[in-house]
């Protein structure tokens, strides 16, 4: 007697194409995934739970291990958060320093999702260009801040380290040749046929699942959603800058790809404009009391990272330390429409939509 | 068939580009002033104030102190001083609170160990670390001289 | 070679025939080793790295540290493994890989089994390695391996289809399946050679090719990014090295054949540099079509099985049937070639 059964397959926690510690326990008919259950976990640290016995200052090299491909963006939140709740100013070269790294941070961030994605389908040569030119951003932190992964460089009230001498320059010409190195990346891969075919029409949602799963960022954009916080509700300086929301239309990993590659371009944008208006002197740390204790009450904050919306819940007793302090992974909610995309899906198709979602374990778990 | 021809045209050129690769380890790498590395720690200018042990996120940092053995003098001098580079992750915050930049990151980050135990760095092994030593701290969080609470 | 297949076998023939299938072996084996360094330089170049030059001058000696690295290594088998068939397999899929190599004709004269049926005999024995493949995927008792086997024996037999069918444009030309009688075919000028009249063969064999030696955009046996390694997953040590061996004496075996077949074999490109030896114009086709290989490696990304399987049924299959309709309507209207 010939007897079928469906195949249950574990995807992970080690496996090439999870981005990290992540598994996936799937129901496989032939090469059709009839049930998709996400598990994590394997990479929670805590963080949450250990900020509440550290200070703010002490907090910071924690957010930079969430999110660790976009670490910048995290520093930010949280220094945000406290700030607005303890209502300083911040001096404009440190904010200008500030969005100038962010932005930097996007560029490197959604480098780093372009060459892994194109390992995903299987290119090989993407990952080294794109990691070649993200080494020329992390040597320019490495510059400014001293580290290459975990910055660390954001402090409540301003920024840690002054621009080096020659900084903004190198950043002006690393700025410049990033322009033609985008045109190669898309010669290179944007419209290769078997790409095009691998991507298109896989993993596709509408705007109203995307708010329902309350996603954000590229994988809300792809559905033609105009929402993008550095302009819907302008933080840092970003209302000084002339830039564009880039949306896609139909909800597919095609679009979420060029929402990634158009937000490069627009960061380069951003970039352009923000080192052409860097104030030539002045502080970069303003006014802060010694001991950072924020009045009592509770703030909720939220920027855009690279990923969706990063937000910063934050309660405090009006002591040094936050009495609890939550952050909104945009990784660990965009990962929730996972299961419902996958249905349906074969072996390969996993892989272009889970990629295409774009986590970062380190956010996921926490 | 023309975006396929486009992504070959792009691997032949960069053929022969200019390659990226360091030598690393043959040709070591210079890491900028700032760079954050092992630390090095001073036991003249050490006031024994333990800021370091207290900012420290991971408290990775123990330290003892003995009466000035110079009976002229106050205050007191450093006795022991540990770093467990086990749970380091080398955040710059030490040096950023010390007020006498008796400790100060280096630029040498290669820590590999076969063994845990010789990633318990001791006084001796951080005061001998004196190579690439950062030259400018800029400890901005630090409070002003004997402001320490 | 030729004369001694006429003779009865006595143990000299036999002695020389074992001495020249030795010395194929091991001229196969430098190709692999070479074939390997030369396909890791040049991606590495590709993607402004240097390539392996850490062992030997150059790095030359890699993978001969990798062979001798994966024949030192433990032999592990998995404990629910099907153990017979664990160990079959890769021996299976090695041996065929090797044999296919005897009929190749390198020059004018350099021929190991000068056979009639040539081509016939290539996809006759290159089949038996899909068996392989199925068996190892099956017996290592995983189910990635499963998955990658199966997936190998659905677009190899897929892809022999059209393979042998781009192939039969050439055979009417020459009105033989022997290699040396197909490469006379092929007229003195570089246009004359297959590939131009038989433009549409030619693209067919390629990508068939590509696809039936599992090499990138068509790696789906063994996709990293989804299937870890497939059907080789449990396979370590020198048990691996066969599967490696065998896929890139397959590489040898399809680079030879499109020379031969399309590109004018040991013909040079215009007559007057007939004062070259023909080995050498052999080789240097062979090398351009083996760098085209990793060129194509390096730049491509990966099919998915069910635009896999639609190529090759519906793109390559009508293509390669209108190509034999095509050459036959020439040859009925205008006469033969050659």
């Amino acid at each position: 007697m010939i007897r079928t059964e469906e195949l249950l397959l574990n995807v992970g926690p080690q496996h090439p194409s999870t981005h990290g510690v992540f598994r996936i326990v799937v129901k496989l008919d032939g090469e059709v995934i009839t049930e998709a259950t996400p598990v994590m976990g394997y990479l929670h640290r805590g963080t949450e739970k250990l900020a509440e016995n550290l200070n703010f200052t002490q907090i910071i090299p924690y957010t930079d291990r969430m999110d660790y491909v976009s670490a910048m963006t995290n520093n930010y939140v949280l220094v945000h958060a406290v700030e607005k709740m303890m209502e300083l100013e911040i001096p404009e070269r440190a904010e200008f320093l500030r969005l100038i790294v962010m932005e930097m941070q996007r560029i490197a961030s959604h480098l780093v999702w372009w060459g892994t994605y194109l390992l995903d389908i299987g290119a090989m040569s993407p990952f080294l260009f794109a990691f070649s030119d993200r080494e020329r951003i992390l040597e320019l932190f490495n510059e400014l801040c001293g580290a290459r992964l975990t910055y660390n460089y954001m402090r409540v009230g301003g920024v840690k380290w002054d621009a080096p001498e020659g900084w903004i320059e190198k950043v002006k010409r690393f700025v410049k040749d990033m322009k033609l190195r985008l045109d190669e990346y898309h010669n290179l891969v944007s419209g290769n046929e078997i790409f095009l075919s691998r991507i298109k029409g896989v993993g596709k949602y509408d705007a109203e699942t995307a708010i329902r799963y309350g996603l954000s960022g590229a994988n809300l954009r792809s559905t033609g959603v105009k929402w993008d916080l550095r302009k819907t509700e302008p933080y840092s300086l970003y209302n000084r800058f002339d830039f564009d929301i880039v949306v896609g239309r139909n909800g597919d990993c095609y679009d979420r790809y060029l929402c990634r590659m158009g937000e490069i371009e627009q960061s380069i944008r951003i970039l352009e404009q923000a080192l052409e208006q860097f104030p030539a002197e002045g502080e970069t740390m303003g006014k802060v009391p010694r001991v950072i204790r924020p009045p009592g009450g509770e703030i909720y904050v939220r920027i855009e990272s690279p990923r969706g919306e990063i937000g910063c819940h934050l309660v405090s007793k009006g002591k040094a330390e936050p009495y609890r302090l939550k952050f909104r992974r945009p990784s660990f909610v965009n990962l929730q429409i996972l299961p419902k995309l996958l249905v349906g899906e074969s072996m390969t198709n996993l892989v272009t939509i889970l990629g295409g979602i774009d986590i970062v374990l380190g956010e996921v778990d926490c | 068939m023309k975006g396929m021809m486009k992504g070959l045209g792009v691997t032949l050129k960069s053929l022969g580009a200019k390659k990226v690769t360091h030598a690393y380890p043959d040709v070591p790498i210079q890491m900028p002033d700032r760079f954050r590395g092992i630390q090095y720690v001073s036991e003249e200018k050490c006031i024994v104030c333990n800021q370091c042990a207290r900012i420290c996120p991971t408290e990775c940092i123990t330290l003892t102190g003995k009466p000035n053995p110079d009976p002229e003098k106050k205050g007191k001098v450093l006795d022991t001083f540990d770093i467990n580079f086990e749970i380091c992750i080398l955040c710059d915050l030490c040096t950023e609170v010390c007020p006498t930049e008796a400790i100060v990151m280096t630029n040498n980050f290669e820590l590999a160990a076969y063994s845990r135990d010789e990633l318990f760095k001791d006084l001796k092994w951080l005061g001998d670390n004196t190579e690439n030593i950062r030259q400018d701290n800029n400890n901005i969080g630090a409070p002003q001289r004997g402001g320490a609470k | 070679m030729q004369r001694f297949w006429d003779q009865p076998l006595t143990w000299g023939h036999g002695a020389i025939f074992i001495a020249g299938a030795i010395g194929v072996l091991a001229f196969v084996l430098l190709f692999v080793t070479y074939a390997i360094y030369f396909e890791r330089k040049v991606i590495g170049w590709m993607q402004f790295r240097k390539g392996p030059n850490r062992t030997g001058p150059l790095g030359l000696l890699q993978s001969v540290a990798d062979v001798a690295k994966l024949l030192l290594k433990e032999d592990t088998i998995p404990k629910k493994a099907d153990k017979g068939l664990f160990v079959l397999a890769p021996v299976l899929a090695f041996v065929p890989s090797f044999v296919v190599l005897a009929f190749i004709p390198y020059s004018q004269n350099l021929q190991f089994a000068d056979l009639n049926i040539g081509f016939l005999y290539y996809i006759a024995l290159s089949g038996i390695t899909t068996i392989a493949i199925v068996i190892g995927g099956w017996a290592s008792n995983n189910k990635y391996a499963l998955l990658g086997g199966m997936r190998s024996a659905a677009q190899m037999i897929s892809y022999e289809v059209p393979l042998v069918i781009s192939v039969v444009g050439c055979v009417m030309w020459a009105n033989s399946l022997n290699l040396r009688d197909i490469v006379a075919s092929q007229g003195s000028y570089f246009w004359h050679w297959n590939f131009l009249p038989q433009i549409v063969g030619f693209a067919v064999f390629v990508v068939a090719a590509i696809s039936e030696l599992n090499r990138t955009p068509f790696d789906l046996p063994e996709a990293e990014s989804e299937l870890v390694a497939g059907y080789h997953v449990e396979y370590s040590g020198f048990r691996f090295a066969f599967f490696m061996l065998s896929e890139y004496v397959y590489v040898y075996a399809i680079a030879c054949l499109t020379t031969l077949l399309f590109l004018g074999g040991w013909n040079p490109p215009i007559p007057q540099l007939d004062f070259i030896p023909g080995i050498i114009w052999f080789f240097l086709k062979f090398a351009v079509i083996v760098f085209c290989l990793f060129w194509i490696r390096a730049t491509f990304p990966r099919l998915r099985v069910d635009q896999l399987m639609g190529l090759a049924w519906k793109v390559l299959l009508p293509l390669a049937i209108l190509n034999i309709f095509i050459t036959a309507a020439y040859i009925e209207l205008w006469g033969m070639g050659g």
